[in-house]
Parts: structure tokens; sequence; C-alpha cells
């Protein structure tokens, strides 16, 4: 029952594959779309349903299922909403954008078959299982980027994803066996149990024990797993030097699925860092074992060079979803700062993994809103240019307002969420002392202010270049943006509550 | 106290005004003119009634409004004061503001002006802010009024923005007045900083004390030594008597500034640009008084420091010879109105430095009436002669217009100091007390008294001459053009205010005859009552407003004695004697120079002087070389530093930042298998450096 979030998703898909083969000849978008919308919202209300009642507060270790193979705890269940929230609006906008497309049920199943890796990789407790979860994420995602067949752009963009995916796929599994190898066991807390004690460990009927002989763990063998897990963990989350697929996909994408791509599961490779990382590898037991990664220095080069990759190539494109796919990146250097905002013996990393955890929440809507923009873009057939949205200001006021709040937000503006989010890291990083990642996130932010600007500047101010005539104001992204929108601003206030959520998750790991 | 509930009314009355004659005025009769005599009108009312409950022994101090409290103690408020000094502001401004509007119905209206209802509006708002600035309780609001009325002084200088003179002249008055509140704004932080309240008065309830007064915490730290709360004291690393001077004299920016003392007069006289009327309220009874005001408000934070007492009296005395002596040679009446103004400031000055806090009140009420009345014979004159001010083209008028002539004389009489018009008991007494303190009190502030003393004398003189060569010119003598044989007459809504004002003028100075009272022994001293209060408990008790806590201060701490070097009597006679000879002797040297049918000019016989008198010292010139000689190139070269190496560096980090983005974008390149490679060495290079790093190999 604790999944949930994660059944009903996978359940929505089956439903759809079902009344397709019912009538395989004729396709009913409404009806397929309805039903991938009920299962995102079922899963959505779930986890909301779950947090408010306090799920995992009361027994601190969460709800574990399958001999501790999962885990439903806060954190997870603060995932499973992102998720859930994000394939809403993906479906929402899903609706109007691949109407008149071929294999319609196939597209959605697909969403919601990857949706269900996401939500059950939120609650992945052993690298088994995670690895499965990791895969069940991104196999269908391969397929929704080349989903416009006879697009060679899309085309294209899948088999770099599905390559470069294979070659992060192969490195993450060497780190998995590595780290089994060192440890003896897969499951979470065995590692960390493994890590503290310095022995390999087994785990006897649920229990975790010392092997016999007590032999002491190889650090330098567990040093490479850990680094290949992180670099396993960079490819989902596109950070550097793992980023290379991210903006072809994401450009070559269909809208909505970049959309998806950057926003949910880049959320979901995060809670496999965030549950790895904080519960499997204690930084402090790492350290004092000594001869082990300091895996937190990592991510500090990381997330420093994955913000100013991002943001500096942001600065200079000149397609709009180009420059929100390089952005994606960006930001995936700030949530980074979630891992790398600790400090030697381990403190502070409650405080930055929810200020990272708050961020993934609050980008959920605004970058998914803001690819759900581009969406729309394209479905009027405006062009991919910045100068192609001049004036657009005018013909469609109200998508441009939101996409005006999207992109201010995403900057760090104090006109959504992100601005509290972004604050959030900034104090996460102040709270350690680390100015170098502090001055590398209020560099970026200034310099993305630059480039986000320049759209709002193409829509408001400048005069539209060419005649254009917009026919049409689809009703499903319509609702998925202006929706997106709206929780963005509304996040402004109500940004207490969840960072107060995130912390408390944080916490009980 | 009912009197006090409707207080906030007299501000707000004209206030309303303002917004009639703003949005409705061109709707309205007389362009809004009868809704701001209506208002002031009531604003006299109720400040007679005001004035009449503080005669009973009540007092008022409040807060009405609290705009900002901050986590500290430090709280921002709005608040009425209305004490006896107050109360007697509040009546002066309203009755001059009331005849000012009746008068303009005559100056603007019957002279067929246009843009009325901006006119009536800019009336309203600078009354009403004016008697905010005189009811405000504490410094801070008080500075918000005083740069409302500014601000106002500002739009009215300006009125005749289609010409070239007016707005120039409203700029240069906007800016160097500014230049002055400039210190006035750093004395308010610095007093709110250190003090922690800008209360002129403690207010007290069931007679505990709630909120303390900053005169009382600097009086407690000086004459108690209770420093301990005064945190800032130690920042500044200065005695609390050093400190308190250095705000006192920050303060006294904001007053030289607005009470056109030197060396920022130079506005004032620029400033008759203006509609006579406008120079009749703003520029000669009231806002230029607001200065002077300010110093008798937080006369008990000045009393505490010699320095700054001898920086005010030297000042004071200093500017009443000055702008006399620059008064002497102007053609335009207007003019000479300017300069006699600015004279009289640094009377009262004068008086406010050496002690004579009396003295000062009472001549800021005598010359706010005879000024007044002055200006608006000027401007009966200026309405007669189509607008020609030069005084060289008038002559006769006295036959023509006998009102204004006679009216006229009373407030000449008044201002020369002739007894026994009201200027002479004002002026005698600002220069009695400046005597005496100057010979009582010992070393460099009773010299610095004397030296005052001197220059305010001389400038009696000076006064009597320029005062009556005035007159002589005007109305005396054949008639020198063809205006000035058939002028423009004038209707009652001229003459009425010029009535009242005269009788005024003749009549105010009896409110305190000190010489006669002490002569006498007739307790007739009424100003001197009004301001003392009863000696023990009653009001001066709970707002240490009054005159007696003021003389204490003086003589305790700023060691400010009184002497009589003839005896107290003789000495009493002799000054009144000296200073009514001097005025005497420079109303006969005019009468001999300028009373015959055809006077000439007698500049030239002055020489190299005329020139410089007629420059005004040069004191434009140089102020304008500072402007462009000193600031303007700092200005440019700030200017340099700001686009060459500020925006150099801004604009470098972005052509960098740029840069460095199209060559990060040649990294992808498009091609899947450079991708493989890069990451794989991305990783490699981690494990290496990770690797070295843990010893892995």
């Amino acid at each position: 029952m604790a999944l949930a979030p994660a059944l009903s998703l996978g359940l929505a898909s089956l439903v759809l594959l079902l009344a397709d083969s019912i009538d395989p000849d004729s396709t009913n978008t409404g009806l397929l779309a309805g039903i991938s919308g009920i299962g995102s919202l079922l899963s959505f209300g779930f986890a909301g349903w779950f947090i408010t009642a306090g799920t995992g507060i009361a027994d601190s270790t969460g709800v574990a299922l399958f001999n501790n193979q999962l885990v439903v705890d806060q954190m997870a269940l603060f995932f499973m909403a992102i998720v859930g929230s994000v394939t809403t609006l993906v479906v929402l906008a899903s609706y109007d954008y691949i109407a008149g497309h071929d294999y319609q049920a196939e597209f959605f199943s697909l969403v919601l078959l990857s949706a269900t890796g996401m939500s059950l990789l939120s609650a992945a407790n052993s690298l088994a299982t995670a690895f499965i979860a990791l895969e069940l994420v991104s196999l269908p995602s391969y397929a929704l980027v080349a989903f416009l067949k006879h697009n060679k752009g899309s085309v294209e963009a899948g088999l770099k994803y599905f390559l470069i995916g294979a070659v992060s796929s192969a490195i993450l599994a060497y780190g998995i066996s590595l780290v089994y190898a060192a440890t003896g066991v897969l499951r979470f807390d065995g590692v960390a149990t493994a890590i503290s004690s310095g022995t390999v460990q087994t785990i006897v009927d649920g229990s975790i024990q010392a092997q016999s002989g007590d032999p002491a763990v190889p650090m330098a063998i567990l040093g490479v797993g850990i680094l290949m897990i992180i670099g396993g963990v960079a490819f989902k989350t596109a950070s550097v030097p793992f980023h290379f697929w991210a903006p072809e996909a994401y450009e070559g994408a269909p809208a909505p699925i970049s959309a998806f791509l950057s926003s949910a599961s880049k959320a979901a490779g995060f809670v496999l860092a965030f549950r790895v990382f904080a519960v499997a590898f204690p930084i402090g037991d790492l350290l004092a074992a000594g001869g082990a990664i300091n895996w937190v220095m990592a991510f500090q080069i990381l997330a420093i060079a994955t913000m100013f990759v991002g943001n500096f190539a942001a600065a200079t494109q000149e397609t709009v979803k180009r420059m929100l796919a390089y952005s994606s990146v960006g930001h995936a250097g700030y949530v980074l700062i979630g891992l790398a905002a600790v400090s030697g013996s381990g403190e502070g990393l409650s405080l930055s993994m929810s200020a990272g955890m708050s961020h993934l929440l609050v980008y959920g809507f605004m970058n998914t809103g803001a690819f759900l923009f581009i969406a729309l873009a394209e479905y009027w057939g405006v062009g991919r240019r910045f100068e192609d949205y001049n004036g657009l200001g005018k013909e469609a006021p109200v998508a441009c307002a939101a996409m005006t709040v999207f992109l201010f937000s995403l900057a760090g503006l104090p006109i959504g969420g992100g601005f509290f989010s972004k604050f959030y890291l900034f104090q996460a990083t102040l709270n350690v002392s680390a100015w170098s990642l502090a001055a590398a996130l209020i560099i970026n932010s200034a310099l993305s202010l630059f480039y986000y600007s320049r759209v709002v500047k193409a829509m408001w101010i400048e005069e539209p270049t060419g005649s254009r005539t917009i026919e049409s104001y689809p009703m499903g992204l319509y609702t998925a943006v202006v929706g997106a929108a709206i929780v963005t601003v509304l996040l402004l206030p109500g940004f207490n509550r969840v960072s107060e959520i995130a912390f408390q998750a944080a916490q009980l790991l | 106290m009912a009197a006090f509930t409707y207080a906030p009314a007299i501000v707000l009355l004209p206030f309303v005004s303002f917004l009639v004659a703003l949005f409705a005025g061109d709707r309205m009769p007389k362009g809004g003119a009868l809704a701001g005599i209506t208002a002031t009108g009531g604003s006299l009312l109720l400040s007679i009634w005001v004035a009449l409950t503080v005669a009973g022994g009540d007092v008022h101090n409040e807060i009405l409004y609290q705009w900002t409290t901050s986590v500290e103690t430090l709280q921002l408020n709005f608040g009425l004061l209305l004490d006896p000094l107050s109360a007697l502001m509040l009546l002066i401004v309203c009755l001059i503001s009331f005849l000012v509007h009746i008068f303009s119905l005559g100056y603007m209206n019957d002279e067929g002006e246009t843009g009325l209802p901006r006119y009536y509006a800019g009336l309203g708002l600078f009354t009403a802010s004016m008697l905010g600035f005189v009811v405000a309780n504490n410094l801070l609001m008080a500075f918000m009024f005083f740069e409302l009325v500014g601000l106002c002084s500002y739009l009215l200088i300006g009125f005749w923005f289609r010409d070239d003179g007016p707005p120039s002249a409203a700029k240069k008055a906007f800016l160097v007045t500014r230049f002055g509140d400039y210190f006035f704004l750093i004395g308010v932080v610095g007093i709110f900083a250190t003090f922690g309240t800008g209360l002129f008065a403690p207010i007290t309830q069931g007679g505990e004390v709630v909120a303390e007064s900053f005169p009382m915490l600097a009086e407690h730290a000086i004459v108690d030594g209770e420093t301990a709360g005064i945190a800032m004291l130690e920042t500044v690393g200065m005695g609390p008597q050093q400190w308190f001077t250095v705000l006192g004299l920050l303060v006294l920016g904001g007053v030289v500034g607005k009470s056109a003392q030197f060396p920022l007069h130079t506005w004032l006289p620029d400033a008759m640009e203006g509609p006579t009327p406008v120079s009749a309220l703003i520029h000669a009874a009231t806002m230029v008084a607001a200065g002077v005001y300010l110093v008798a408000r937080m006369y008990g934070f000045y009393a505490l420091s010699p320095t700054a007492l001898a920086v005010i009296a030297l000042i004071g005395g200093f500017t009443a010879l000055f702008a006399a002596t620059m008064g002497l040679v102007k053609q335009e009446i207007k003019q000479v109105l300017a300069y006699s103004t600015i004279s009289q400031y640094g009377y009262m000055m004068l008086a406010l430095g050496s002690g004579g806090y009396i003295a000062a009140v009472f001549h800021l009420t005598t010359h706010a009436v005879f000024k007044a009345l002055l200006f608006l014979g000027a401007g009966s004159v200026i309405i007669a002669m189509h607008h020609n001010e030069n005084m060289w083209d008038m002559g006769g008028l006295k036959d023509r217009m006998p009102v204004t002539y006679w009216t006229f004389l009373a407030g000449s009489l008044a201002l020369a100091g002739i007894v026994p018009f009201a200027g002479f008991w004002s002026k005698d007494e600002v220069l009695y007390e400046a005597l005496i303190h100057g010979f009582g009190t010992e070393g460099g502030l009773g010299t610095a008294y004397l030296i005052a003393y001197a220059m305010g004398l001389l400038a009696v003189f000076f006064t009597g001459f320029y005062t009556f060569r005035m007159v002589y010119l005007t109305f005396h003598g054949d008639a020198r053009s063809d205006t000035a044989r058939d002028p423009e007459p004038v209707r009652w809504n001229v003459k009425g205010p010029l009535t009242v004002l005269g009788i005024l003028a003749t009549t105010i100075g009896f409110i305190n005859m000190a010489p006669v009272a002490k002569l006498t022994g007739a307790e007739i001293d009424f100003l001197h009552k009004w301001l003392n209060g009863p000696e023990n408990g009653g009001w001066p008790a709970a707002l240490n407003t009054g005159l007696h806590h003021y003389e204490g201060l003086l003589h305790d701490v700023s060691h400010v004695v009184k002497g009589y070097p003839l005896g107290e009597t003789p000495t009493l006679l002799a000054s009144a004697g000296v200073s009514l000879g001097l005025a005497l002797a420079g109303v006969l040297v005019a009468r001999t120079l300028y009373a015959g049918a055809d006077p000439v000019e007698h500049t030239d016989k002055l020489g190299g002087l005329k020139t410089l008198l007629m420059h005004n010292y040069y004191q434009d010139e140089y102020q304008v070389w500072l402007a462009t000689g000193v600031t303007y190139p700092l200005a440019r070269v700030m200017n340099k530093f700001d686009q060459g190496v500020v925006d150099g560096v801004v604009n470098g980090i972005s052509s960098v930042s740029l840069f460095g983005g199209s060559r990060i974008r040649r990294i992808q390149s498009g091609v899947v298998s450079n991708y493989a490679t890069l990451l794989t060495l991305g990783l490699v290079l981690l494990l290496a450096a990770f690797g070295i790093m843990g010893g892995w190999f």
C-alpha cells in the first residue's frame, strides 16, 4: 500500500495498453490522456496524502518493503510527489501536442512506465533495485526522445541519448559491482555498516552481519566504485562531464518529453544520489576510515563545473529550446550543491540536501512550464530562435506572462518560488562556509538573468519581424502552462511549508 | 481640551483646499481661491481656539500615528506638540496665509493670470506643510514638512515657468536650500542614532514620563553625566558636549539654508521672481522663519553648547550687517525687501545665539507682520505700476494710493525700528540681550557676542537708510514715469489685508514692551509671560520648553551670564537710545539724499564699493565658480572612473563570459563518439585525481 504512488502509475500504463488493444485501429486521444492523467494525478495525490499523514515519520526508518529492498519514507514521498506533478503536467500538455500522431497509447504508456521507474527509484534502498529502477526510467525515455520517427533531429537525439546512456549505465553497473565486491552487500544500510565497521558484511535473513573471519573492506576498490556510481548519477542528472546528451536530447525530443526528462528524470537521478550518498556512504565514516574517496569534494568540483558549463553555454545559444536545455544543465549544478555544501565531518548535509530537494520541487514546476511553453510555440509553428519569439506577448499574453514568471523564477527573481529555493541553497553554502560554491551560485545566477531576459525582451519589447498568425489556443497546453505558473507563484508564499517538509525528510535519513 | 482634538484639522484644512484647488479649481469661481480662504480662515479660528486653550495652561504633546517600529526601541511617529511657542507660530502662519489668500484675489485674479488652480493649490499645500512643521513634535516629522515647504517654495517661485527668470530662480532656491538640508538630514539621522528619539519634548502620562525627548537626554548626559545609554558617544569617540555640538551644527545647516543666512542666503533675492503674495507669505513671513523656529523649538539642545551658540550669534550678526549693506544700492523694490528680510532673520539668529530666546520669538512675530505688510504693499505698488518694479520709475505715489502709502509707512517705521512701531521693541530687545550677555559672559563666547552685537548695531543704521530710501523713492517726489502718474487703482481685496497688517505693525510691539515694563514695574511683558509659563509646575515642568528652563541651561551649562556695564536701568536706556538714534540717523540721511522732488542717484559716490555691493559681494559668482570650477571637474573625474573602471570591469566580465560561453559551446560537437570520449576522459581524470589523493595506487 505504501507503494501506491508508484503502483498507480504502473497500473495506468497497463490499462492504457489494454484500452488500446481493445480497438487498435482507432485512437481516442482524450481517453488515453484521461487514463494517464488520472494515473499520474492519483500518484501525486497518494504521495501528498502520505506526506501529510506522516508516513515514515513515526517509525523513523520509513515503511520497509520486500526485505528492505524498497523503503517508503518522507524523502521517497517527496520525490514521488514531484514525479506525479510533473507527469500530470506533461500528460496534460501532450494531449494537444501529439494529437494526430500515431502510437499515442504507446507514447502515454511509455511516459507512465518511465514515471513508474522514477517513483520506484525514489524508494530504492539497495543498489540492485536502484539500478533496475534506473533502467526502467531510461529505456522508455530513449524511445520517447525518438518518438517523432519522421523527424531526423528526434531520431538522432534518441540514438545519441541511448549510446551515451549505455556507456553511463555500464559505468554505473561496474561501480555497483565494485562496491559490492568491497563491502559484500548491496543494501544501503549494509554498505554503511561495512564502511563504519571497516569489515565486509553479509545479510542473513534480512539482518546485517559481519562475514566470518572479519575481512577488511578494501578502501581503494570501494573508492573507485563510489566514483563510478557518481558517474552514473551524473549521467541521469545531466551533470558535467556526463551532460553531453542533454542539450541534444532535449532539443530533439518532443517538447513535453524534454520537460519530462529535464524535470522528473533529473529529480529521479537526484533522489538516487541523495539516498545513496547520505545513507550508504556516510561521509564522516568514509573519511574516518581513511584512504577512501572524499565524495563531497567530488561533488563540489562537479557542482561548480556544471554551473559554469551550463550557464555559460546557455548564454551564447541562438535557439530558445537549446538555451533552456543548457540552463537545465546549470540547474543540475545548483542542485548538486545539496551534496557539496557539507562540512568535512558531514555536518550541514540535512540543510543542503533539503535545499536541493526544495529547489527540485520548485524547478519541477517552473522548468516544466518553460518547456511546455516551448511545446506551445512548436505547436503554433513559431520558429526556434530568440528572434522568432519577437512580439509574441501581444498575441498570446497569458502564455507569455506565464513564461515570464517561469524565466524570472528560474533566474531567481522573487516572482516565483525559485527565489527562495535559490536563496535556501545560498544559505546552505554559507552554513558550511563553502565560499567557492556561494560565489559560483551568485555569478551564475547573475549570468542566467541575462539569457533568460533575452526571451522576455523578445516576447514583450521587440516588434515581430515577420507576419505570423496564431490560429488556435490549445486547451490542454494552456492549462498545463498556466497551472504551472500559478503553482510557481504560489510557491513563493508556500515555500516555507515545502522547505519544512524537505528538511524533515532529509533529517530522517 | 476639545481644542486639541480638533488641532489636526488646522493642518488638514489647507491640505483639503490644496486638493480642491488642484482637482476642481478650474471648475470653481476664482480658481480655487475661495476654498483656500475658507480653509485658512478655518485654520485661523482653530488656532485662536488652541491659543486660548494654551493660555489657560493646557499643553498637548501626543503621538498621532506611528508609521514605523524597528526591532530596537526606535520608533518613527507623527505627533502634535502644542505649547505656547507652537500656538503663537500657528497664529502667525494662519493669519498671514489668510491675508495673503485674500490679497491674491487682487494680485492674481484681478490681473487675469492663468493657471490659478495651480497657484492656489501651491498656496494650500504650502500652508498645510508649514502648519505641519509648526506642530511637529519630533525632528523627523519636522524635517519632512521642512522639505515639503521647500518643494512648495520651488513650485511657487517657478509659477511663471514660461519666462526665463522664474524657473532658474526656482531651481536655485531648491538647490541652495537642499545643500543646507543635506546637513540637516545627517543631523536628523545622527540625533536618532544617538538618542533613539527625535521628540522635542517629553511625553507624559499621569505625571510619568513615558517617552523622553532628545534635548532632555542630552541635558542629562551633560549635566548629570548619564552617558551610559548613549552608545554613539563611544562610536565617535567624543565627549557628550562636543558631539552634541556637532549634531547641533549639522541641523544648523538646514536652518542656515532655509532662513537664508550667510553663506546660503543667495537664493532669497532670486526667489523674488515668484508672485509677490508668495514672496510675502513664503519668503518673508513664514517659510524663511522655519529655520529660526526650528532653533527655538529645540533650544534646550542648543543651550547646552556654547560653541553652537557662538556660531549662531556670529552668523546672525554678520548676516544682519552684510545683507543690510547690499540692500543699500538696489533699484527694485522687492530686492530691497529681500535683502532686508535676510538681514532681519540675521537679527533673530543673533538673538537666539546670544541667549535672547524671547527676543528672537518676539522679533519673529513682529517681523512676520511688518514684512508681510511691506511685501503686500510692494505688491500693491507693483499692481499700480503694471509690474514695473524699478523704484526709479516710481515717485509720487503717496497721493494717488493713500491706503498703500500709510500702511507701507507704518511697516517701514517698524522695519527701521522707530519707536513706538513694532520693530523698535523687538529689535531693541535683540540688541539689548546680545549686549548684556556679551558683557556678562566670560571668555570667547562673550567676545563673540560683543562682535555680533556691534555688527547688529551697525546694521540698524543701514536698515533705517535703505528703508526710507525705498519709501522716498517710491512714494515721494514727482512721478518719474507715465504709469506712476496714472497708476492702476487697487481694490478692497488689496487694501483690506494692508489695513489689518498696518494696524498690527503699529501695535504688535506692545505685547512685550520690556523696557517700559522694567522702568515702570508694570506687568506688561505679555510675551515673556506667555513663553515663561508659571514659575513652578504647569506646562514648563511637563515639557521643559519654558523660558525658565532655557535660562537655567544657558546659565549653568553654557555660562551665559548677564552683565550691566552702566548698571541695569542706564544700560537699558542707553541700549534703546543708541539703536533708536542710529535708526533715526539712517532715516535722516535717506531723507537728505532722496527726499527732494526729483531725487538723483548717489550710488556713484561709493566708487568701487558700489560695484561690489551691486554684485552682492560676488557671492553668486563664487558659488557658481564652486559649482563649475570645483564640483563639475570632480564630477567629471568620477564619471570617468565610473565609465572607465566600473563599467569597464562590468563590460569586461560580460565579454569574457560570452567568449567563454562560445568556447564551451564548441565542446558540443554533435559527434556522439566525441561525447563518449570526453565522458570517459572526464571520469578517468577524476579517478586519477582522487586515486592519487586517496593513495589507491
